[in-house]
């Protein structure tokens, strides 16, 4: 931003700041932004209460759509119009810490009573590279491999443990149910377009000696890993034919509608599987490739802004969300996993075979690399390769090159 | 003798026209003009929005990495085959349906307020609802071509690189041919019909009269509406944007959409705001021949 431009905001807000300061003392604001899949979201009632406890702070809660949630982030923080606190995940805070957007929570944090209450590793996990710790969580998943326990049963077939039995149950599930000459269930719902990484970093990261560093990936078993994907979708043809441009919601609909046999995602969906399903969903840890497991540990935080209008009011906000209880709403509605301690042992919203299949793959689960590069792996890098290879424009050594170029040149 | 110089028009009356439209002058100068001049100045800096401290002059940097960028070529390519496509399938789609909406039939009021829904609809709606019909698993349009034996199988119109780009001007050639129908309607009611009665006494057959009366009769509409439709469908990504997003790859980059991409997503606006301009030069041409086109008519 050109000096000027900055000059003239700060005096816009500074007088803006002096207007409020002589105005109304009282009247604190939040603008908080954050991103529900489901529509009915019970944000409302958490504002309310947040509302009545803290009487003179007004949350305005704004659900933004997750597709351009990360665009519209970035793009209001430069030009000022950003919100005060907002749901921010993991890949996010180096960008944002270069940015220079984003509040220490560190003295809040200490003075809290509820930071003994969340779960150890979280804020460990969530501390930033400077030692800081800028995030507070609010809730968690892990991804993990659905399927169709039905088809299964009926093809004689256990859930596959390794990369060769998930290729062996992948082609055995493609099949023409019906008899009219067309394939009507495919293997393996694959999320190829936006948020599609972590199917692909599944069957590659899992690897041995594969990972983000320098010839990781492009190594001769990082590019086995993108090839065998590649393969299952070209080859095998187990994939629905649309699995390149297929996001989070067509993976979805085709599992609950009976197109795919088996997809990877997290508990998050697990009440509108089993509501479309019933007991023919069920789910295990995603299978061991190459030697190794490799599940993404998905993570959702709350910040403050370091432009926000009112950081107290904002923090009072994010901390509520993470507080025994609220949190537990919170998770209601996203369908995740709380953070805090009291509502872990308390939680009784999933069904126990999804919590399962989480708490087994917590110990491989794993999280993107902490550096700013990860943004533009999983906006546009890592979507745009994948694509090109799926539909044989470029090979699996060029895809994984391009990645390998992303973080180490 | 005192005529012979007109009397002074005096100040106020000289001033007052520059009065009533400067508000118009300065809303243009502030939302169209003021963007513009800031594009082209972006574009000559490197320009990232998660490093808004770092604002550096480069000069033509940007300009002569996108020469070189491979993206903006296949991009160019695809936005070439786009306006050439789409415009002219609009054209002639707008003219047959402008001629049997200008023969006498009943409810023709009827069907000439109908034929105006696709142009009406919000794009991102059009976007969706096309979406679902490409779709390979629910998709009507697989549905009706397999149960016509016309395919084997399912086509993923929208995956497969080969079809995605078509599938999309499809779409927009049916969103976009009613604004040529009623353009040419309204031309078609601007010819007198005595060129007609004096063609069929004179024995012209009903081509000869499409050709020699109604063709030239709708030149300028035609070419207006045209000049128009370059200029919109050139710049037009919504309908690209919700379908595909640009993919599969590049399969259905445009270059307006990746400079799109390339500034709100991927943060780059010295480089997005460069793809913007070289673009904008290119489509130049086609802006001085509506503008010259314009100015001749108001003249």
């Amino acid at each position: 931003m050109k000096p000027e431009t900055h000059k003239t905001r700060t005096l816009l807000a500074g007088l803006l700041t002096a207007t409020a300061l002589t105005g109304t003392a009282q009247a604190q604001e939040v603008n908080f932004w954050y991103h529900f899949d489901n529509a009915d979201n019970p944000m409302s009632s958490l504002v309310e209460k947040f509302e009545a406890e803290n009487p003179g702070i007004t949350v305005n809660a704004e659900n933004v759509p997750w597709n351009s949630y990360y665009d519209q982030l970035y793009t209001s923080i430069v030009a000022g119009t950003g919100p005060d606190a907002a749901l921010v995940k993991l890949n996010a805070q180096p960008r944002l810490m270069e940015m220079g957007a984003l509040e220490p929570l560190d003295a809040w944090l200490e003075g809290w009573e509820g930071t003994s209450e969340i779960q150890d590793d979280l804020l460990k996990l969530t501390a930033a590279s400077d030692g800081k710790q800028y995030y507070l969580p609010v809730q968690y998943v892990i991804l993990y491999l659905y399927y169709r326990t039905d088809m299964f049963q009926e093809l004689g077939l256990t859930p596959p443990t390794t990369c060769d039995e998930f290729r062996d149950a992948a082609k055995a599930l493609t099949r023409d149910t019906d008899g009219d000459g067309q394939t009507d269930v495919y293997g393996f719902g694959f999320r190829g377009g936006k948020g599609g990484h972590d199917h692909w970093a599944s069957l590659t990261l899992s690897r041995e000696g594969v990972g983000f560093g320098p010839g990781e990936l492009t190594s001769e078993a990082g590019v086995a890993g993108t090839q065998f994907v590649l393969d299952l979708f070209q080859k095998d043809k187990v994939f629905p034919p649309s699995a390149p441009n297929d996001g989070f919601k067509e993976i979805i609909g085709a599992f609950q509608g009976g197109n795919t046999a088996m997809t990877i995602h997290h508990i998050g969906s697990s009440a509108g599987m089993v509501e479309a399903l019933g007991d023919k969903v069920s789910a295990v840890p995603v299978p061991e490739c190459g030697g190794d497991h490799w599940t993404s540990f998905g993570d959702e935080s709350t910040a403050v802004f370091a432009d926000a209008q009112d950081k107290e009011a904002a923090w009072k906000w994010i901390a509520f969300l993470s507080s025994p209880g609220n949190n537990t709403e919170f998770n209601k509605a996203t369908g995740q996993l709380p953070v805090t301690k009291t509502d872990s042992a308390g939680w009784d919203v999933h069904e126990k075979r999804f919590v399962d299949a989480t708490v087994a793959s917590l110990p491989f689960a794993q999280l993107l690399p902490n550096t700013s590069e990860t943004a533009d792996f999983a906006n546009t890098v890592w979507p745009v390769a994948m694509q090109r290879a799926l539909i044989g424009e470029i090979t699996a050594a060029e895809m994984n090159a391009e990645i390998e170029a992303l973080y180490n040149d | 003798m005192s005529a012979t110089t007109a009397p002074p028009v005096p100040l106020s009356r000289r001033v007052l026209p520059l009065v009533m439209l400067s508000p118009a002058v300065l809303v243009t100068l502030a939302i169209v003009f003021l963007p513009m001049v800031q594009a082209v100045w972006m574009s000559l800096h490197d320009y990232v929005l998660f490093r808004p401290k770092n604002f550096d002059w480069v000069g033509l940097k940007n300009f002569t990495a996108a020469l070189q960028d491979p993206v903006f070529w296949t991009s160019l390519r695809h936005t070439v085959l786009w306006i050439a496509i789409t415009v002219p399938a609009q054209m002639l789609l707008g003219l047959a349906t402008a001629l049997l909406l200008n023969q006498e039939f009943p409810w023709r009021g009827l069907a000439r307020a109908l034929v105006i829904i696709p142009w009406a609809l919000p794009s991102v709606v059009i976007a969706l609802m096309w979406v679902w019909i490409y779709d390979s698993n629910y998709g009507v349009l697989n549905d009706l071509l397999l149960r016509l034996n016309v395919i084997e199988s399912s086509i993923p119109w929208l995956a497969n690189p080969d079809t995605a780009l078509y599938a999309i001007i499809l779409t927009l050639t049916w969103q976009g041919f009613p604004f040529f129908a009623v353009m040419i309607l309204a031309g078609l009611q601007s010819i007198p019909k005595s060129y007609y009665e004096a063609a069929s006494i004179d024995g012209a057959s009903q081509f000869r009269q499409f050709w020699h009366i109604t063709l030239p009769g709708l030149a300028g509409v035609l070419m207006t509406a045209t000049l128009l439709r370059v200029i919109w469908v050139a710049n037009s990504i919504d309908v690209i944007f919700v379908m595909t997003g640009g993919g599969p790859g590049y399969s259905t980059y445009t270059l307006p959409l990746y400079a799109f991409v390339k500034a709100r997503t991927g943060l780059d606006y010295g480089y997005g705001s460069a793809l913007a301009v070289s673009f904008t030069i290119l489509l130049l041409g086609f802006v001085i021949l509506y503008l010259r086109r314009a100015g001749r008519n108001i003249g």
